[in-house]
């Protein structure tokens, strides 16, 4: 286990080595200067010469590059441009939205794909099934920010149940932001609960045509106990292993259904900072989430275990 | 007492309808604000940006002279100004009693601070040129700050009024950035990044009659229908800035919202690159001019809501001419200078536009089409504002862009040839140069209009209309600004109907 461990942190430092070199050289052959950007079209050339100066943007690629990762090892942080604050605390404070929304994206989609999934495998061709896999269709081919907007129209404008969009923040009202997440993340979840519904029904459909199955039916037990404790048990790995690829999906940023409903979540935050070239915001933040898929694989992994025991961690 | 009577009588019908003329502003309440950008960093005298403008010019922070609703400079931090015979002595008389929000006192020392901060060696200003033909600045008392110019400037008083001239305190001024302290109406509260700028009454306000809302916010909310969705769930009283144009007739039918379609200050015009050949050819530049119908521009990308332009100067600006009729639309004509020009068979070029603004790629089609009528051929291309700024501001890699100039008073970069245009017209620099040491208003509107005409004349660039504000409300918001003479969404005198 402590040696798995410390494999697993030597390949996520691997990794986000490779990453930062990356995302670095790419945003510094990007056209599009940040203090042009700041200073905008009317600026003077000795003003932009100033800024980019006290950013640090006249210095050689190499010394930029070594000032970031100083800056991040040594806990001083980086600085965003446009915010003027730390970029640490950004990235908490954007975390806090879109963390839960993630989480209740991935809340609607389990609740909604498993027993859809279970019900389409048992009742496999009949009409059951196909009205199942039918919605599943539909919720593939719907885009997400077209859901969004729907949903908001008809929930928000007409209704008036909850907010068009916007976010209060937690301390300021609970509920409220509890309430301002579940449009969103249900327009998220949707699409997510689509392809999770199918996996579910095809990974169950193998489980249950297998000899143990067989076996445990003409036991005669109860068809609660052959369907969720000796299959679905089993059929769980594969919808683990996706369920944790879209959880890291979303976290790395709802991009576009944070901009529908302008949530200050992460993605946005990325979003906007490549659009105002505000280049450590998106150094740090690509960073993270790299990070963030890397540590929630490595949790999938550990449930692997936890769920089937043959699976042994080494 | 016959003739007492008839008096009351009439003096009692009177009065009901001069009040329903004249609404009392009530004060109190909060107002919701959105505008589409998030403001990088909410210090103007550090970032053109106009999106910071926006939330704090006015509301925040104050100059010495500030703009009003009807494009006037009006008295801000300074009560009244002199300006010597000579025209190079400026005398300002400042309000007392002013102190900023956290506490500061505002006085002459300060003002002189702000100004040789912005003209120092290293300034972060972007407009370090505004304040450098100062030559002396003296203080002889707390209340009175006399500048000496170098030579006359006729820009001087409205450039003061801009946002790279706001005052700051001379402790709280490092955070001006991100925790903005200012002289002005509204206190600073909190930012909350990526979503809201909160702001409250300032108590201590050297008006104390304003302002009359207890609470402002600014919302920033990108997509156009996500902003009209919140206005009409409740979540927000006021679109500040542009509401979509094909929404706007729909929300102005509806009776619960206002829509103003006044002026702006902001110029659309196709940016052309004077030495990328053909473009260097005048008759070329010409021809183009002649093959675009304003008025269907207008119609196709805003929806109406744009007044046409004959040249780089918004029809909200004193010394405006109309230089309109100048180049009418006319296709035949553009044909025949185009065979002049030496292309009987037009040619083939590309356009830039920038991905961030829905206006300039819907008139980047509307015109690749009406050009594509007299024979020019346009590739457009869709790029994004980085790329943009580099590409083809930068490095004046580019044919044609299309893009809004938002400033008041920016004609002087045609007086650039370095400038993206890379337009080299010394009478159009001796012109403007003219203009700015121009003594009195006759000269002023001489030499602005002539700077106007020049530019017009050479067709430098499609001029196209000047973009309505449109902003769009709730209808119990009162006294929003129906025109936008300057870069500012000012709440000072917004007040809610009950």
């Amino acid at each position: 286990m402590i040696r798995y461990l410390i494999k697993k942190l030597i390949t996520l430092f691997l990794l986000l080595f490779l990453v930062s070199i990356t995302v670095f050289s790419v945003l510094f052959v990007l056209p599009g200067d940040p203090a042009q950007i700041m200073l905008g079209i009317n600026a003077t050339p000795e003003t932009l010469a100033n800024l980019r100066s006290e950013l640090g943007l006249d210095k050689p690629f190499i010394i930029q590059y070594v000032n970031w990762i100083t800056n991040l090892l040594t806990g001083k942080g980086n600085r965003s441009i446009n915010y003027d604050m730390p970029v640490y605390d950004l990235i908490v404070s954007r975390l806090a939205v879109t963390g839960p929304l993630a989480l209740m994206a991935m809340v609607f989609a389990v609740i909604l794909s498993l027993p859809f999934g279970i019900y389409a495998a048992r009742h496999q061709n009949q009409p059951g099934d196909v009205t199942v896999m039918f919605f599943t269709q539909l919720g593939l081919a719907t885009p997400e920010f077209w859901l969004g907007i729907l949903l908001m129209l008809l929930l928000s404008v007409q209704f008036g149940w909850f907010s068009a969009g916007g976010f209060p923040g937690w301390s300021a009202d609970f509920l409220g932001s509890v309430k301002s997440l579940i449009l969103p993340a249900f327009a998220l979840g949707v699409i997510r609960a689509s392809i999770l519904t199918r996996l579910t029904r095809s990974s169950m459909l193998e489980v249950l045509r297998e000899d143990y199955v067989r076996t445990a039916w003409a036991k005669g037990l109860k068809e609660r106990t052959v369907i969720y404790v000796h299959s679905l048990r089993n059929a769980l790995l594969p919808i683990l292993t996706i369920m944790g690829l879209q959880l890291g999906q979303l976290l790395a940023g709802a991009i576009i259904i944070e901009n529908v409903y302008y949530l200050p979540g992460l993605g946005r935050l990325v979003f906007n900072a490549i659009g105002q070239r505000d280049l450590p915001v998106v150094r740090d933040v690509v960073l993270f989430m790299a990070a963030a898929v890397v540590m929630v694989n490595f949790i999938v992994d550990l449930t692997y275990a936890y769920i089937d025991p043959r699976i042994q961690i080494k | 007492m016959k003739k007492l009577f008839f008096i009351t009588f009439v003096l009692a019908l009177i009065l009901p309808f001069s009040l329903a003329f004249a609404e009392t502003p009530v004060s109190g309440g909060s107002l919701v604000v959105c505008q589409p950008a998030e403001p990088p960093g909410l210090n103007p005298t550090a970032n053109t940006a106009a999106a910071i403008d926006r939330v704090v010019y006015s509301n925040i922070y104050e100059g010495l002279i500030k703009v009003n609703s009807n494009g006037e400079f009006v008295p801000g931090l300074a009560t009244k100004w002199d300006v010597s015979p000579d025209g190079k002595g400026y005398t300002f008389r400042l309000r007392k009693g002013v102190s900023f929000h956290n506490g500061e006192p505002f006085n002459a020392q300060v003002a002189k601070w702000n100004i040789e901060r912005a003209m120092a060696e290293g300034t972060v200003n972007p407009h370090p040129e505004f304040f450098r033909g100062i030559d002396k600045i003296e203080t002889p008392d707390d209340y009175t700050l006399i500048l000496a110019l170098k030579e006359v400037d006729a820009l001087f008083i409205a450039h003061m009024a801009e946002g790279d001239a706001v005052m700051l305190p001379m402790k709280g001024y490092e955070n001006a950035a991100s925790e903005p302290i200012g002289t002005g109406p509204f206190k600073f509260v909190k930012w909350i990044r990526g979503d809201r700028v909160e702001m409250v009454r300032n108590e201590k306000y050297w008006n104390p009659k304003l302002p009359y809302l207890d609470k402002v916010t600014f919302k920033f909310i990108g997509d156009a229908s996500a902003q009209v969705a919140a206005l009409k769930a409740g979540d927000i009283d006021v679109i500040g800035y542009i509401l979509a144009p094909e929404l706007a007739s729909q929300m102005a039918k509806d009776s619960r919202f206002k829509v103003f379609a006044g002026t702006t200050t902001a110029e659309v015009i196709m940016s052309t690159n004077n030495k990328a050949k053909p473009f260097d050819n005048k008759l070329v530049r010409q021809a183009m001019a002649y093959a675009i119908d304003r008025q269907a521009v207008i119609e196709l990308v805003m929806f109406g809501y744009g007044t046409p332009i004959g040249s780089h100067w918004s029809p909200s600006t004193p010394y405006y001419v109309d230089l309109t009729e100048k180049f009418p639309h006319n296709p035949k004509k553009a044909k025949q200078l185009l065979v002049q020009a030496g292309y009987p068979n037009g040619f083939e070029a590309s356009i830039k536009l920038p991905a961030i603004y829905s206006y300039s790629k819907r008139a980047g089609e509307v015109i690749a089409d009406q050009l594509t009528q007299v024979g020019i051929k346009l590739e457009i291309e869709i790029v994004e504002w980085g790329y943009w700024l580099d590409r083809i501001f930068k490095q004046k890699d580019y044919q044609l862009t299309m893009i809004g100039h938002s400033e008041a008073w920016d004609i002087g970069i045609y007086a650039n040839p370095n400038y993206y245009f890379q337009y080299d017209s010394q009478e159009f620099r001796d012109a403007y140069a003219k203009a700015l040491k121009a003594p009195n208003e006759a000269q002023k509107a001489k030499w602005f209009g002539r700077c106007q005409e020049i530019i017009a004349e050479d067709a430098v660039n499609g001029f196209l209309f000047s973009a309505s504000g449109l902003p769009a409300m709730k209808a119990e918001v009162m006294n929003w600004w129906e025109n936008y003479p300057t870069i500012a969404l000012d709440c000072t005198e917004v007040w809610i109907k009950k």
